[in-house]
């Protein structure tokens, strides 16, 4: 095919640092208007697979490459990158990291500009790449006060002010609201519709379909595993690495004649007393700014699991951090166990109340998992004996032993994940709040996560049940709050919406859809098999239902 | 990813000024003090009265700049100020040998010994000192004003029009906004660590160990700064920044008000200059009034 925007022969590719090949023998090509999506678990090479496709691979990352790349019949190793960067426009998974302008016209502007091309024509060009992608309203707008679906927008017009005839989006859904998610991917179908070759590597195949991509090639330890039409996906793909539509799971299993075993849903717990109170909370961060929280009522009571869900924006975080003490209530009061945040230190609340930040790397700094971890009992001056048992025990809580001496920076993501909840373990805090827990973890990674967090092992306790009185999660991903939680509070316009068990809360599509919450296909097959199951279950246990 | 000062536009006679005026004004001021070395009250003090004009005109509110102007303060009058008043070498010493009157004597002694010796504060010294915290405010407070007034959209822009390269321009657009990125990761991990008992206002232990403690709010913000600027360069890989001659879509056009101002900072340095090699005016000396007053 010597007129195909992108044929991938016999690619090879492995690491300088690495002893093992990241992908091996990767052969397809695409068509002008075709959309691929790249689908597989963390590790499985799409990413290297995208990074020679963009030539950042052999540019920027070393090693041995074998086989070729060829754009529109020339090979990505012997193109110039300002070369590539016309006919490839590659979108990265998180706008923040692509985003290098401070307003919203200059970043559309600055991959032109850097092309050299007449003024008139980068003028030309932005305007239609704004007008394209119906952001004209945010042209003198400041990059970092965006959302982030507008964010993902303007790193997108962007790219198109290149006149890419390939647009490679690694995994460009990540960090965007379920609804705003929806929208970018429409945007994707209609690049493709004009004739835009797209390769799509999104592990959420579940939310990727909607764009309706041509074809699914699916990878697994650097090899592809299935290369074809999405619905004819093969039986052997792997639903646990990932994200398929409920049904999709619900067949497969029964298909396998795999046993569920007994539902697995974490366990319904008695609530006692209430450990948090907010009573009637206003917040805004200064006199000139807007509220943030407005007549804001909350108990978290003990055996509560809650996920919080909202719009990007909204204030969840805000609304937590209050918990925690970091911010105080412009009206109203925060009682943690019946002290008012506001006469109480932050570091006496974290005996109360432990918090897990988004990012491991806004935490972590010790030497050694061990003293990361000891860092908080110690500043909470707990004896060294109880700290040591505590250490022992949050390491051995969260699979992490054998890495005690080793620097928590430098494990991979989801273990740093592990080393923050550990960290918070081993304070021995009553209550835990994690801001987004799975972001920046892939399917298979995050749900391992959330279970080996959430669930009951052979009839015993689940680590958040074991330790802590209560647990409070906010998240994106709707299939969290249905999987693992028994409590759901819907956060918009600055404050609570609602708030009750999953089954209830959830029912009320409409509702969700007006705070940006976009009911999933697991949502639906649970609202449809409510009557015979009675409660919310994940995927595979609804096989016994359905 | 990078974010900006608390810019805001406001419709002031600073604000309508070309970026390149202030940065080359504000240049002119620092030449022409430290340049021919103007030490000399008679023109310090005009100089800071020109500066604290185009400050008043920036009419930028005290909340926004309280915060630089406490960093500002320590820095003018415990750093300069003491070391002025205090230390001999590099001090006063590399402008007066003047034999000065001795105020008072500062005892310094080794903790946990009976060794030390006793520092004069002279006549000279005092001055010295007042002089010096004259000009570092003369140059700091032309330079306050700027990121809260300055458009950050046309850092870039302004160095480019003011000759440097493509990557020397983009760099200073970078860099400009480094602080105010570093600053909000310190709030987040501040926060974070705050969260796991950390208190910052109880550290203990000598200097050493202070620092030491301070590695749960350093480590993560350096490692935070490292992975946004590796982000930031692939981000600008993939655009293509760097690979040919740029085109800088901003213009900047200079008005009669620059050409003024421009006009005022040339003649001030040039003054400065001409006064002190030409006339030998401008050097440091103690004015008998104030010698009449401390030593009274």
């Amino acid at each position: 095919m010597p007129n195909s925007p992108l044929v991938i022969e016999n690619l090879t590719f492995q690491y300088r640092t690495r002893p093992e090949l990241a992908i091996e023998a990767i052969s397809f090509d695409l068509e002008p208007g075709e959309m691929l999506l790249i689908a597989g678990s963390s590790g499985c090479g799409k990413t290297t697979l995208a990074r020679c496709i963009n030539g950042l691979i052999p540019r920027s990352y070393g090693g041995k490459r074998q086989g070729r790349v060829l754009l529109h019949g020339k090979d990505v190793a012997e193109m110039q990158i300002a070369e590539v960067a016309q006919v490839v426009g590659t979108l990265l998974q998180d706008p923040e990291r692509q985003i290098v302008a401070s307003n919203v016209y200059n970043e559309i502007a600055f991959g032109p500009e850097n092309l050299g091309l007449p003024r008139d024509e980068i003028l030309a060009r932005v305007e239609k790449a704004m007008k394209r992608l119906n952001i004209e309203y945010l042209r003198d707008r400041e990059t970092f006060n965006l959302s982030g679906g507008e964010k993902q927008k303007v790193a997108l017009a962007g790219v198109l002010t290149m006149n890419p005839s390939i647009l490679l989006l690694d995994e460009p859904l990540a960090s965007l609201d379920p609804a705003s998610a929806y929208e970018a991917l429409d945007v994707f179908r209609s690049l493709a519709d004009e004739g835009k070759t797209v390769v799509l590597i999104e592990h959420r195949v579940e939310d990727a379909i909607s764009a309706k991509p041509d074809r699914l090639l699916y990878m697994e330890d650097g090899h592809v595993k299935y290369l074809g039409p999405i619905h004819d996906l093969p039986k052997e793909i792997d639903h646990h690495q990932v994200k398929l539509p409920a049904q999709w799971v619900v067949d497969r299993v029964k298909a396998a004649d795999e046993t569920v075993k007994a539902v697995s849903r974490p366990e319904a717990r008695e609530r006692g007393e209430a450990l948090v109170v907010f009573d009637d909370v206003d917040f805004r961060y200064n006199d000139e700014s807007p509220l943030i929280l407005q007549n804001v009522d909350l108990e978290i009571r003990r055996g509560d699991l809650i996920a919080i869900l909202g719009p990007n924006g909204a204030g969840k975080s805000t609304l937590v951090k209050h918990a925690i003490g970091l911010l105080k209530p412009t009206r109203g009061h925060v009682l943690v166990e019946g002290h008012d945040t506001r006469k109480i230190s932050v570091a006496q609340i974290a005996r109360t109340l432990g918090y897990v930040f988004q990012s491991p790397t806004h935490m972590l700094y010790a030497p050694t998992v061990r003293e990361e971890l000891e860092f908080g009992p110690k500043n909470l001056h707990y004896e060294q004996a109880v700290i040591e048992k505590a250490v022992a025990e949050s390491v051995s809580t969260v699979n992490l032993s054998g890495l005690e001496e080793y620097p928590p920076l430098g494990l991979s993501f989801g273990q740093q994940k592990r080393t923050t909840i550990a960290a918070v373990l081993a304070m021995q805090s009553k209550i835990m709040i994690m801001d987004e827990p799975t972001a920046g973890q892939d399917f298979a990674n995050y749900t391992r996560f959330m279970d080996a967090l959430c669930r009951p092992v052979n009839g015993s306790q689940s680590i958040v049940s074991a330790n802590f009185a209560a647990t409070l999660f906010i998240t994106h991903d709707l299939d969290l709050a249905v999987t693992y939680a028994n409590r759901v509070l819907l956060f918009g316009d600055k404050h609570i919406v609602a708030d009750g068990p999953p089954e209830e809360v959830l029912k009320d599509v409409d509702l969700l859809l007006k705070y940006r919450v976009r009911p999933t296909s697991l949502l639906h097959l649970n609202l449809e098999l409510l009557p015979r199951t009675g409660q919310f279950l994940p995927a595979e246990a609804l096989a016994a239902f359905a | 990813m990078l974010v900006t000062w608390k810019y805001r536009p406001r419709n002031t006679f600073v604000q309508r000024l070309d970026p390149r005026t202030r940065l080359i004004f504000m240049v002119c001021i620092i030449f022409a003090l430290t340049i021919p070395e103007i030490w000399d009250y008679r023109i310090v003090l005009p100089l800071f009265f020109v500066s604290l004009t185009l400050y008043l005109l920036a009419r930028i509110e005290w909340k926004d700049v309280r915060r630089a102007w406490l960093y500002i303060s320590i820095l003018v009058f415990f750093i300069v100020g003491l070391n002025g008043l205090l230390s001999g070498r590099g001090g006063p010493s590399s402008v007066t040998n003047l034999p000065s009157p001795v105020l008072f004597e500062v005892p310094f002694v080794i903790p946990g010994t009976d060794w030390g010796w006793m520092v004069p504060v002279t006549v000279s010294k005092l001055w010295f000192a007042l002089n010096q915290m004259t000009r570092m405010i003369t140059m700091a407070i032309l330079a306050i004003p700027i990121p809260y007034t300055m458009d950050p959209n046309i850092y870039g822009t302004a160095f480019r029009r003011m000759g440097a390269s493509d990557k020397v321009s983009f760099t200073m657009d970078l860099a400009f906004r480094f602080l105010p990125t570093f600053a909000r990761d310190l709030t987040i991990t501040m926060d974070a660590q705050r969260a796991r008992g950390y208190e910052m206002d109880k550290l203990k232990g000598g200097i050493a160990g202070r620092i030491r403690r301070l590695a749960p709010l350093i480590i993560p913000v350096v490692m935070q700064s490292t992975v946004t600027g590796e982000e930031v360069i692939d981000a600008m890989d993939l655009r293509a920044f760097g690979t040919s001659q740029r085109t800088w879509l901003k213009e900047l056009h200079y008005a009669p008000r620059d050409y003024m101002l421009l006009g005022l900072g040339a003649a001030i340095f040039i003054t400065c200059c001409v006064l002190k090699w030409g006339f030998g005016i401008g050097g440091f000396f103690v004015p008998d009034f104030f010698t009449q007053f401390v030593v009274r």
